[in-house]
């Protein structure tokens, strides 16, 4: 046997390395330290992170392929798409670990292990937007998922926390079964599950049954991470149940990780089947949009109540996928555009939640935000504009996000959906509406718990959502680039 | 012997199937009786001499009696046949019935891949190299970590099924212990696959003709020979049926021949381990003259498995047993550690030697 | 019938009346047999495909460590004999439409292509790397050419499922709950 050393060029996948050595190196610095001595986990995740983020945005516009199999398909591209989405989810960490120190601090949950399993969490997310092949997606998505579903159970001797871990774990767990079935009845009809073959295989033999029941199975898969209705069930008593800033991560994190599986899946891997599963797309959209908006209005704990905003957003996101069908270029970038600005608008508003739980479990319903004005203008204020954001009103990232999802569904003539989208825009109004009504208008003894970190991450949310809800442009160029070369395939072959 | 056909080679392993296994049952009948004697000498006993001997008659009018008790395990045979065959009314029928055959069906399996001879002429057949009942499996050491590990769910269902407390700790004792020793066993194992570069157990043998992997890996052959012992329950690691605590353990229910088949099973599996040690460690069937008389590696290796049988009960007769947690802790903090790192040197040192940059 | 036919039916038998034993049986400890019985004829088929190092995984996997895994977690948690829980719940019904309309619609998939040539020949392997299959399994685990980033990231998330299992088996410290 001759040993040849490796021709790889290890930086372009540096960004994922540098965030897995961050967490390995975590839990052997931890065996030497001391028990008292916490505070490093902290500096140690984010200068990982901010490491990974700027190598990250070094390899902008190179349309890296590396780890070349025999079949000659790279498994990992890092084309813009993958970098853009690479760096939402270095910012969802970035701006996770300032939201959730304080937090930590007093539910006692302030060990090493909590950064650890978010960084090796990030890198399944990154991974996910990177893979190009099927085996590599389903290995990203169970790397992101398995910390998640430790980190819901963090607190465990509560049964909340227990039980919500337990049904995100069976529920993922079946989830990714199903994922992986599809991945076999595709790779059964192509024999490959490198992701441009069964677009070559597809475009040589055309379609079958076993494709499309594959792509089904996969599309389900995938609902299940998103938290598409119907596949939305294990999501409210998840987010409910597991720590708050858990919850915040997840419901940005790995919600966008399983968009990006879905949109690589569909947009480069079986784009000829796009007449199959726009429809089916389409229908999972509306019953999203339509379930999760109405049965927001009825909820009295801002946990669940954010969840099933967070069901609605996912809708929103599928708006955008089904506008991809006939319109790839402004479909994708406007998911990504939108994704982009949930990440901030949804993150600001659940570290307000964060700041208002006093212990766990306490300070999460409604009515706890009443009076909130008058003690905390400021964050009081952020957290209205958070609300605006999430409805969609002008001037807000929000606003932005969906003007350019309505704009491609429209392009791509998918009036319906669009009707659906702003009715429900509306309907959500009354719950996100609800919450500044009752900061303003009423009198309590609501208080936040915040520190200088927390409010410094709120604060930068704010500006973010304002400046994208001002000048979208800018990111929409951005998200336009990372688009076209994600569907390069698409416009060459 | 020519073998071109897949039946005739299904013939072949089947009567050179049933051979060895006939070999290696009554070699456990013999077994049981070197343990009694030895521990016995160990002690400063006799031990059983009664059963059969060969008496020669003396001066004095008294008779000396010469290879005392040699008829000891057909007695025991005897005894274990005709004693009364009692079912406990609670326990679990089926998996109850099930569990002896469950133990013994493991150790004849891996009889199977052993190599006891090179080439021999007439009853090796042509185009293999070495005896064995299946010769030629590739995946041989793979093989025997799969069957190893089946061999632990006979004890489980006997500790589960007796439905007697002290039966259920030893079956729980033993598929920790079992669970635990077999990963610092698979990791020693793959030493001298990565030495001979094979899984097929044969050429891991033809691998040591120069030296055997005993010197060149003392501390793998160290480390497999106590995880050998814990997998087969062996002092110092027999504290599922420690008398002392637990009776019997999970034999404690079982009366008759349906106890004798776990004892058969378990010095089927002292031979089995020994050889396989042999196999792995002091290379196996060769020896001196062996490639000129190929007979002679059935010799070698009846030695080699004799030699570790002397070892194994050696050891029994000197070393006190562990308490439960110093046998987790022995497991998974020293053995496993070691044989990881142990397993890492060797890697390293072998791309080292093959690229040159160390010479031997 | 030819023999490997008969095989193949009774391996498969073997494997699916052992599975559903699985989720009938009253008793976990028998139902946790049935699925290594079960896992026993998935091992089956391996070998009949002519996968003799995947067969010897599953057994030493599947069978040696996760069946036993569950037996000796059911042996620590359950009273010794009394375990008959039943193994329904109001769903079954729900449970056994799904079941029987994803079998229906895998039955339609695979006979819509039954002529196509996927099911006509198997593909063909090269002599020499079956030859050498488990060192070929071996090195395109870890050649960049080949599969060693997934291998890297399986070894990632075992790495991030052993700390998980570590903190949640850790005992609590500051129990207030």
């Amino acid at each position: 046997m001759e040993f040849t050393p490796p021709e790889i060029n290890l930086l372009i996948v540096a960004p994922v390395l540098i965030i897995m050595a961050a967490g390995s190196l975590g839990m052997v610095i931890d065996l030497f330290m001391p028990d008292g001595k916490k505070g490093w986990a902290v500096w140690l995740a984010a200068i990982g992170l901010l490491l990974a983020l700027a190598q990250n945005i070094a390899l902008w516009n190179g349309n890296y392929e590396t780890f070349i199999p025999q079949n000659g398909v790279a498994m990992v591209v890092m084309d813009n798409f993958a970098i853009f989405l690479n760096a939402t989810f270095l910012l969802t960490g970035l701006l996770v670990i300032p939201l959730s120190r304080s937090y930590l601090q007093r539910t006692g949950l302030e060990k090493p292990e909590y950064y650890m399993l978010l960084l090796f969490s990030i890198s399944g997310m990154m991974l996910m937007g990177m893979a190009n092949d099927l085996i590599l997606v389903f290995l990203a998505l169970e790397v992101l998922s398995i910390p998640l579903y430790i980190m819901c159970g963090m607190l465990w001797p509560r049964p909340e926390s227990e039980e919500s871990a337990m049904k995100y774990f069976l529920l993922g767990a079946f989830s990714s079964a199903i994922f992986v079935f599809g991945i076999a009845l595709v790779y059964g009809a192509t024999t490959t599950t490198a992701i441009p073959l069964i677009f070559d295989a597809v475009a040589a033999n055309g379609l079958n049954a076993m494709i499309v029941t594959g792509l089904a199975f996969l599309m389900v898969g995938a609902g299940f991470k998103v938290a598409a209705v119907p596949f939305h069930m294990w999501t409210p008593d998840v987010y409910e149940g597991a720590p708050t800033p858990v919850t915040a991560f997840m419901s940005v994190g790995a919600k966008i990780a399983g968009f990006a599986a879905l949109l690589r899946v569909l947009m480069l891997a079986l784009p000829q089947a796009s007449g199959e599963w726009v429809t089916a797309v389409a229908v999972l959209s509306t019953l999203t949009l339509i379930i999760g908006n109405v049965v927001a209005i009825r909820q009295g704990n801002i946990k669940r109540m954010l969840a099933y905003s967070s069901i609605a957003h996912a809708g929103y996101i599928l708006i955008a996928v089904a506008a991809a069908a006939d319109n790839p270029s402004a479909g994708v970038s406007s998911a990504l555009f939108y994704m982009f600005a949930y990440l901030f608008t949804n993150l600001g508003a659940f570290g307000m939640v964060i700041a208002l739980e006093r212990n766990y479990g306490e300070g999460n319903l409604l009515d706890d935000f009443k009076g909130l004005a008058k003690r905390h203008p400021w964050l009081s204020l952020a957290m209205a504009y958070f609300m605006l954001s999430l409805t969609g009103i002008p001037p807000t990232g929000g606003f932005s996000a969906k003007f350019y999802v309505f704009g491609a569904a429209i392009e791509a003539e998918l009036y319906w959906l669009v009707l659906i989208g702003v009715i429900t825009s509306v309907i959500s109004g009354y719950y996100y509406l609800r919450v500044v009504y009752l900061m303003y208008m009423f009198d309590g003894e609501g208080q936040l718990i915040t520190g200088r970190a927390l409010q410094f991450a709120v604060f930068v949310m704010a500006i973010s959502t304002l400046v994208l809800g001002l000048f979208p442009e800018g990111l929409f160029n951005l998200t336009a680039e990372a688009t076209l070369s994600a569907t390069r395939l698409l416009a060459g072959g | 012997m020519a073998i071109n056909t897949l039946s005739q080679l299904a013939v072949y392993s089947l009567v050179v199937g049933f051979i060895m296994t006939f070999v290696v049952i009554t070699g456990f009948a013999y077994t049981t009786l070197l343990e009694r004697k030895l521990l016995a000498r160990l002690q400063h006993r006799v031990g059983p001499n009664r059963a059969g001997y060969i008496p020669i008659p003396t001066r004095g009018g008294k008779e000396r009696k010469l290879l005392g008790g040699f008829m000891q395990p057909a007695a025991d045979a005897v005894k274990l046949f005709f004693k009364e065959d009692m079912t406990p009314v609670m326990v679990d029928k089926w998996t109850y019935f099930l569990a002896p055959i469950i133990t013994v069906i493991p150790a004849i399996f891996i009889l199977a891949v052993i190599p006891w001879a090179g080439f021999v002429p007439y009853i090796t057949p042509e185009g293999r190299d070495y005896f064995a009942i299946a010769p030629g499996i590739n995946v041989g050491v793979l093989f025997i970590l799969a069957i190893t590990s089946i061999s632990v769910y006979g004890v489980v269902l006997a500790g589960w099924s007796s439905n007697s407390k002290y039966a259920i700790l030893g079956g729980i004792r033993a598929s920790a212990q079992m669970i635990s020793y077999e990963l610092a066993m698979g990791l020693t194992v793959l030493v001298p696959v990565m030495l001979a570069n094979s899984m097929d157990l044969g050429v891991i043998v033809e691998g040591q003709r120069g030296m055997w992997y005993l010197f060149l890996q003392p501390i793998a052959a160290l480390v497999f020979w106590i995880a050998a012992l814990a997998e087969l329950q062996r002092a110092p690691f027999d504290l599922l049926e420690a008398e002392q605590e637990l009776s019997a353990g999970f034999t404690v229910e079982y009366s008759s021949m349906r106890f004798g088949m776990f004892f058969l099973a378990e010095y089927m599996k002292m031979i089995i381990f020994c050889a396989l040690f042999a196999v792995f460690f002091l290379g196996g069937y060769r020896g001196p003259f062996v490639d000129q008389v190929p007979a002679l590696g059935f010799v070698y290796t009846a030695l080699k498995v004799f030699l570790g049988l002397c070892v194994m009960i050696w050891i029994r007769a000197s070393l006190p047993r562990f308490r439960y947690d110093q046998l987790m802790s022995f497991g998974w903090k020293v053995l496993l550690p070691i044989s990881v790192v142990n397993f890492m040197i060797v890697a390293v040192m072998i791309v080292l030697v093959e690229e040159g940059v160390l010479g031997f | 019938m030819t023999g490997e036919q008969f095989v193949f039916l009774a391996v498969s038998g073997l494997t699916i009346v052992a599975g559903i034993l699985v989720v009938t049986l009253r008793n976990l400890f028998h139902a946790a047999l049935a699925m290594m019985l079960s896992f026993l004829g998935v091992a089956g088929i391996y070998i009949m495909l002519g996968a003799g190092f995947l067969a010897a995984a599953q057994l030493l996997i599947y069978i040696g460590a996760i069946s036993i895994l569950i037996i000796f977690a059911i042996m620590l948690t359950r009273r010794m004999m009394q375990a008959q829980d039943t193994p329904f719940n109001s769903q079954a019904g729900a449970g056994l439409v799904t079941a029987v309309l994803s079998f229906i619609l895998l039955v339609f998939v695979i006979t819509r292509l039954w002529r196509n040539e996927i099911f006509d020949s198997p593909p063909e392997v090269p002599t020499a790397i079956m030859n050498q299959i488990v060192v070929q399994l071996g090195s395109d685990f870890v050649s960049p050419g080949a599969y060693v980033i997934p291998f890297i990231v399986a070894s990632m998330l075992l790495l991030a499922a052993l700390i998980g299992a570590v903190y949640v088996a850790w005992p609590q410290v500051e129990d207030e709950a």
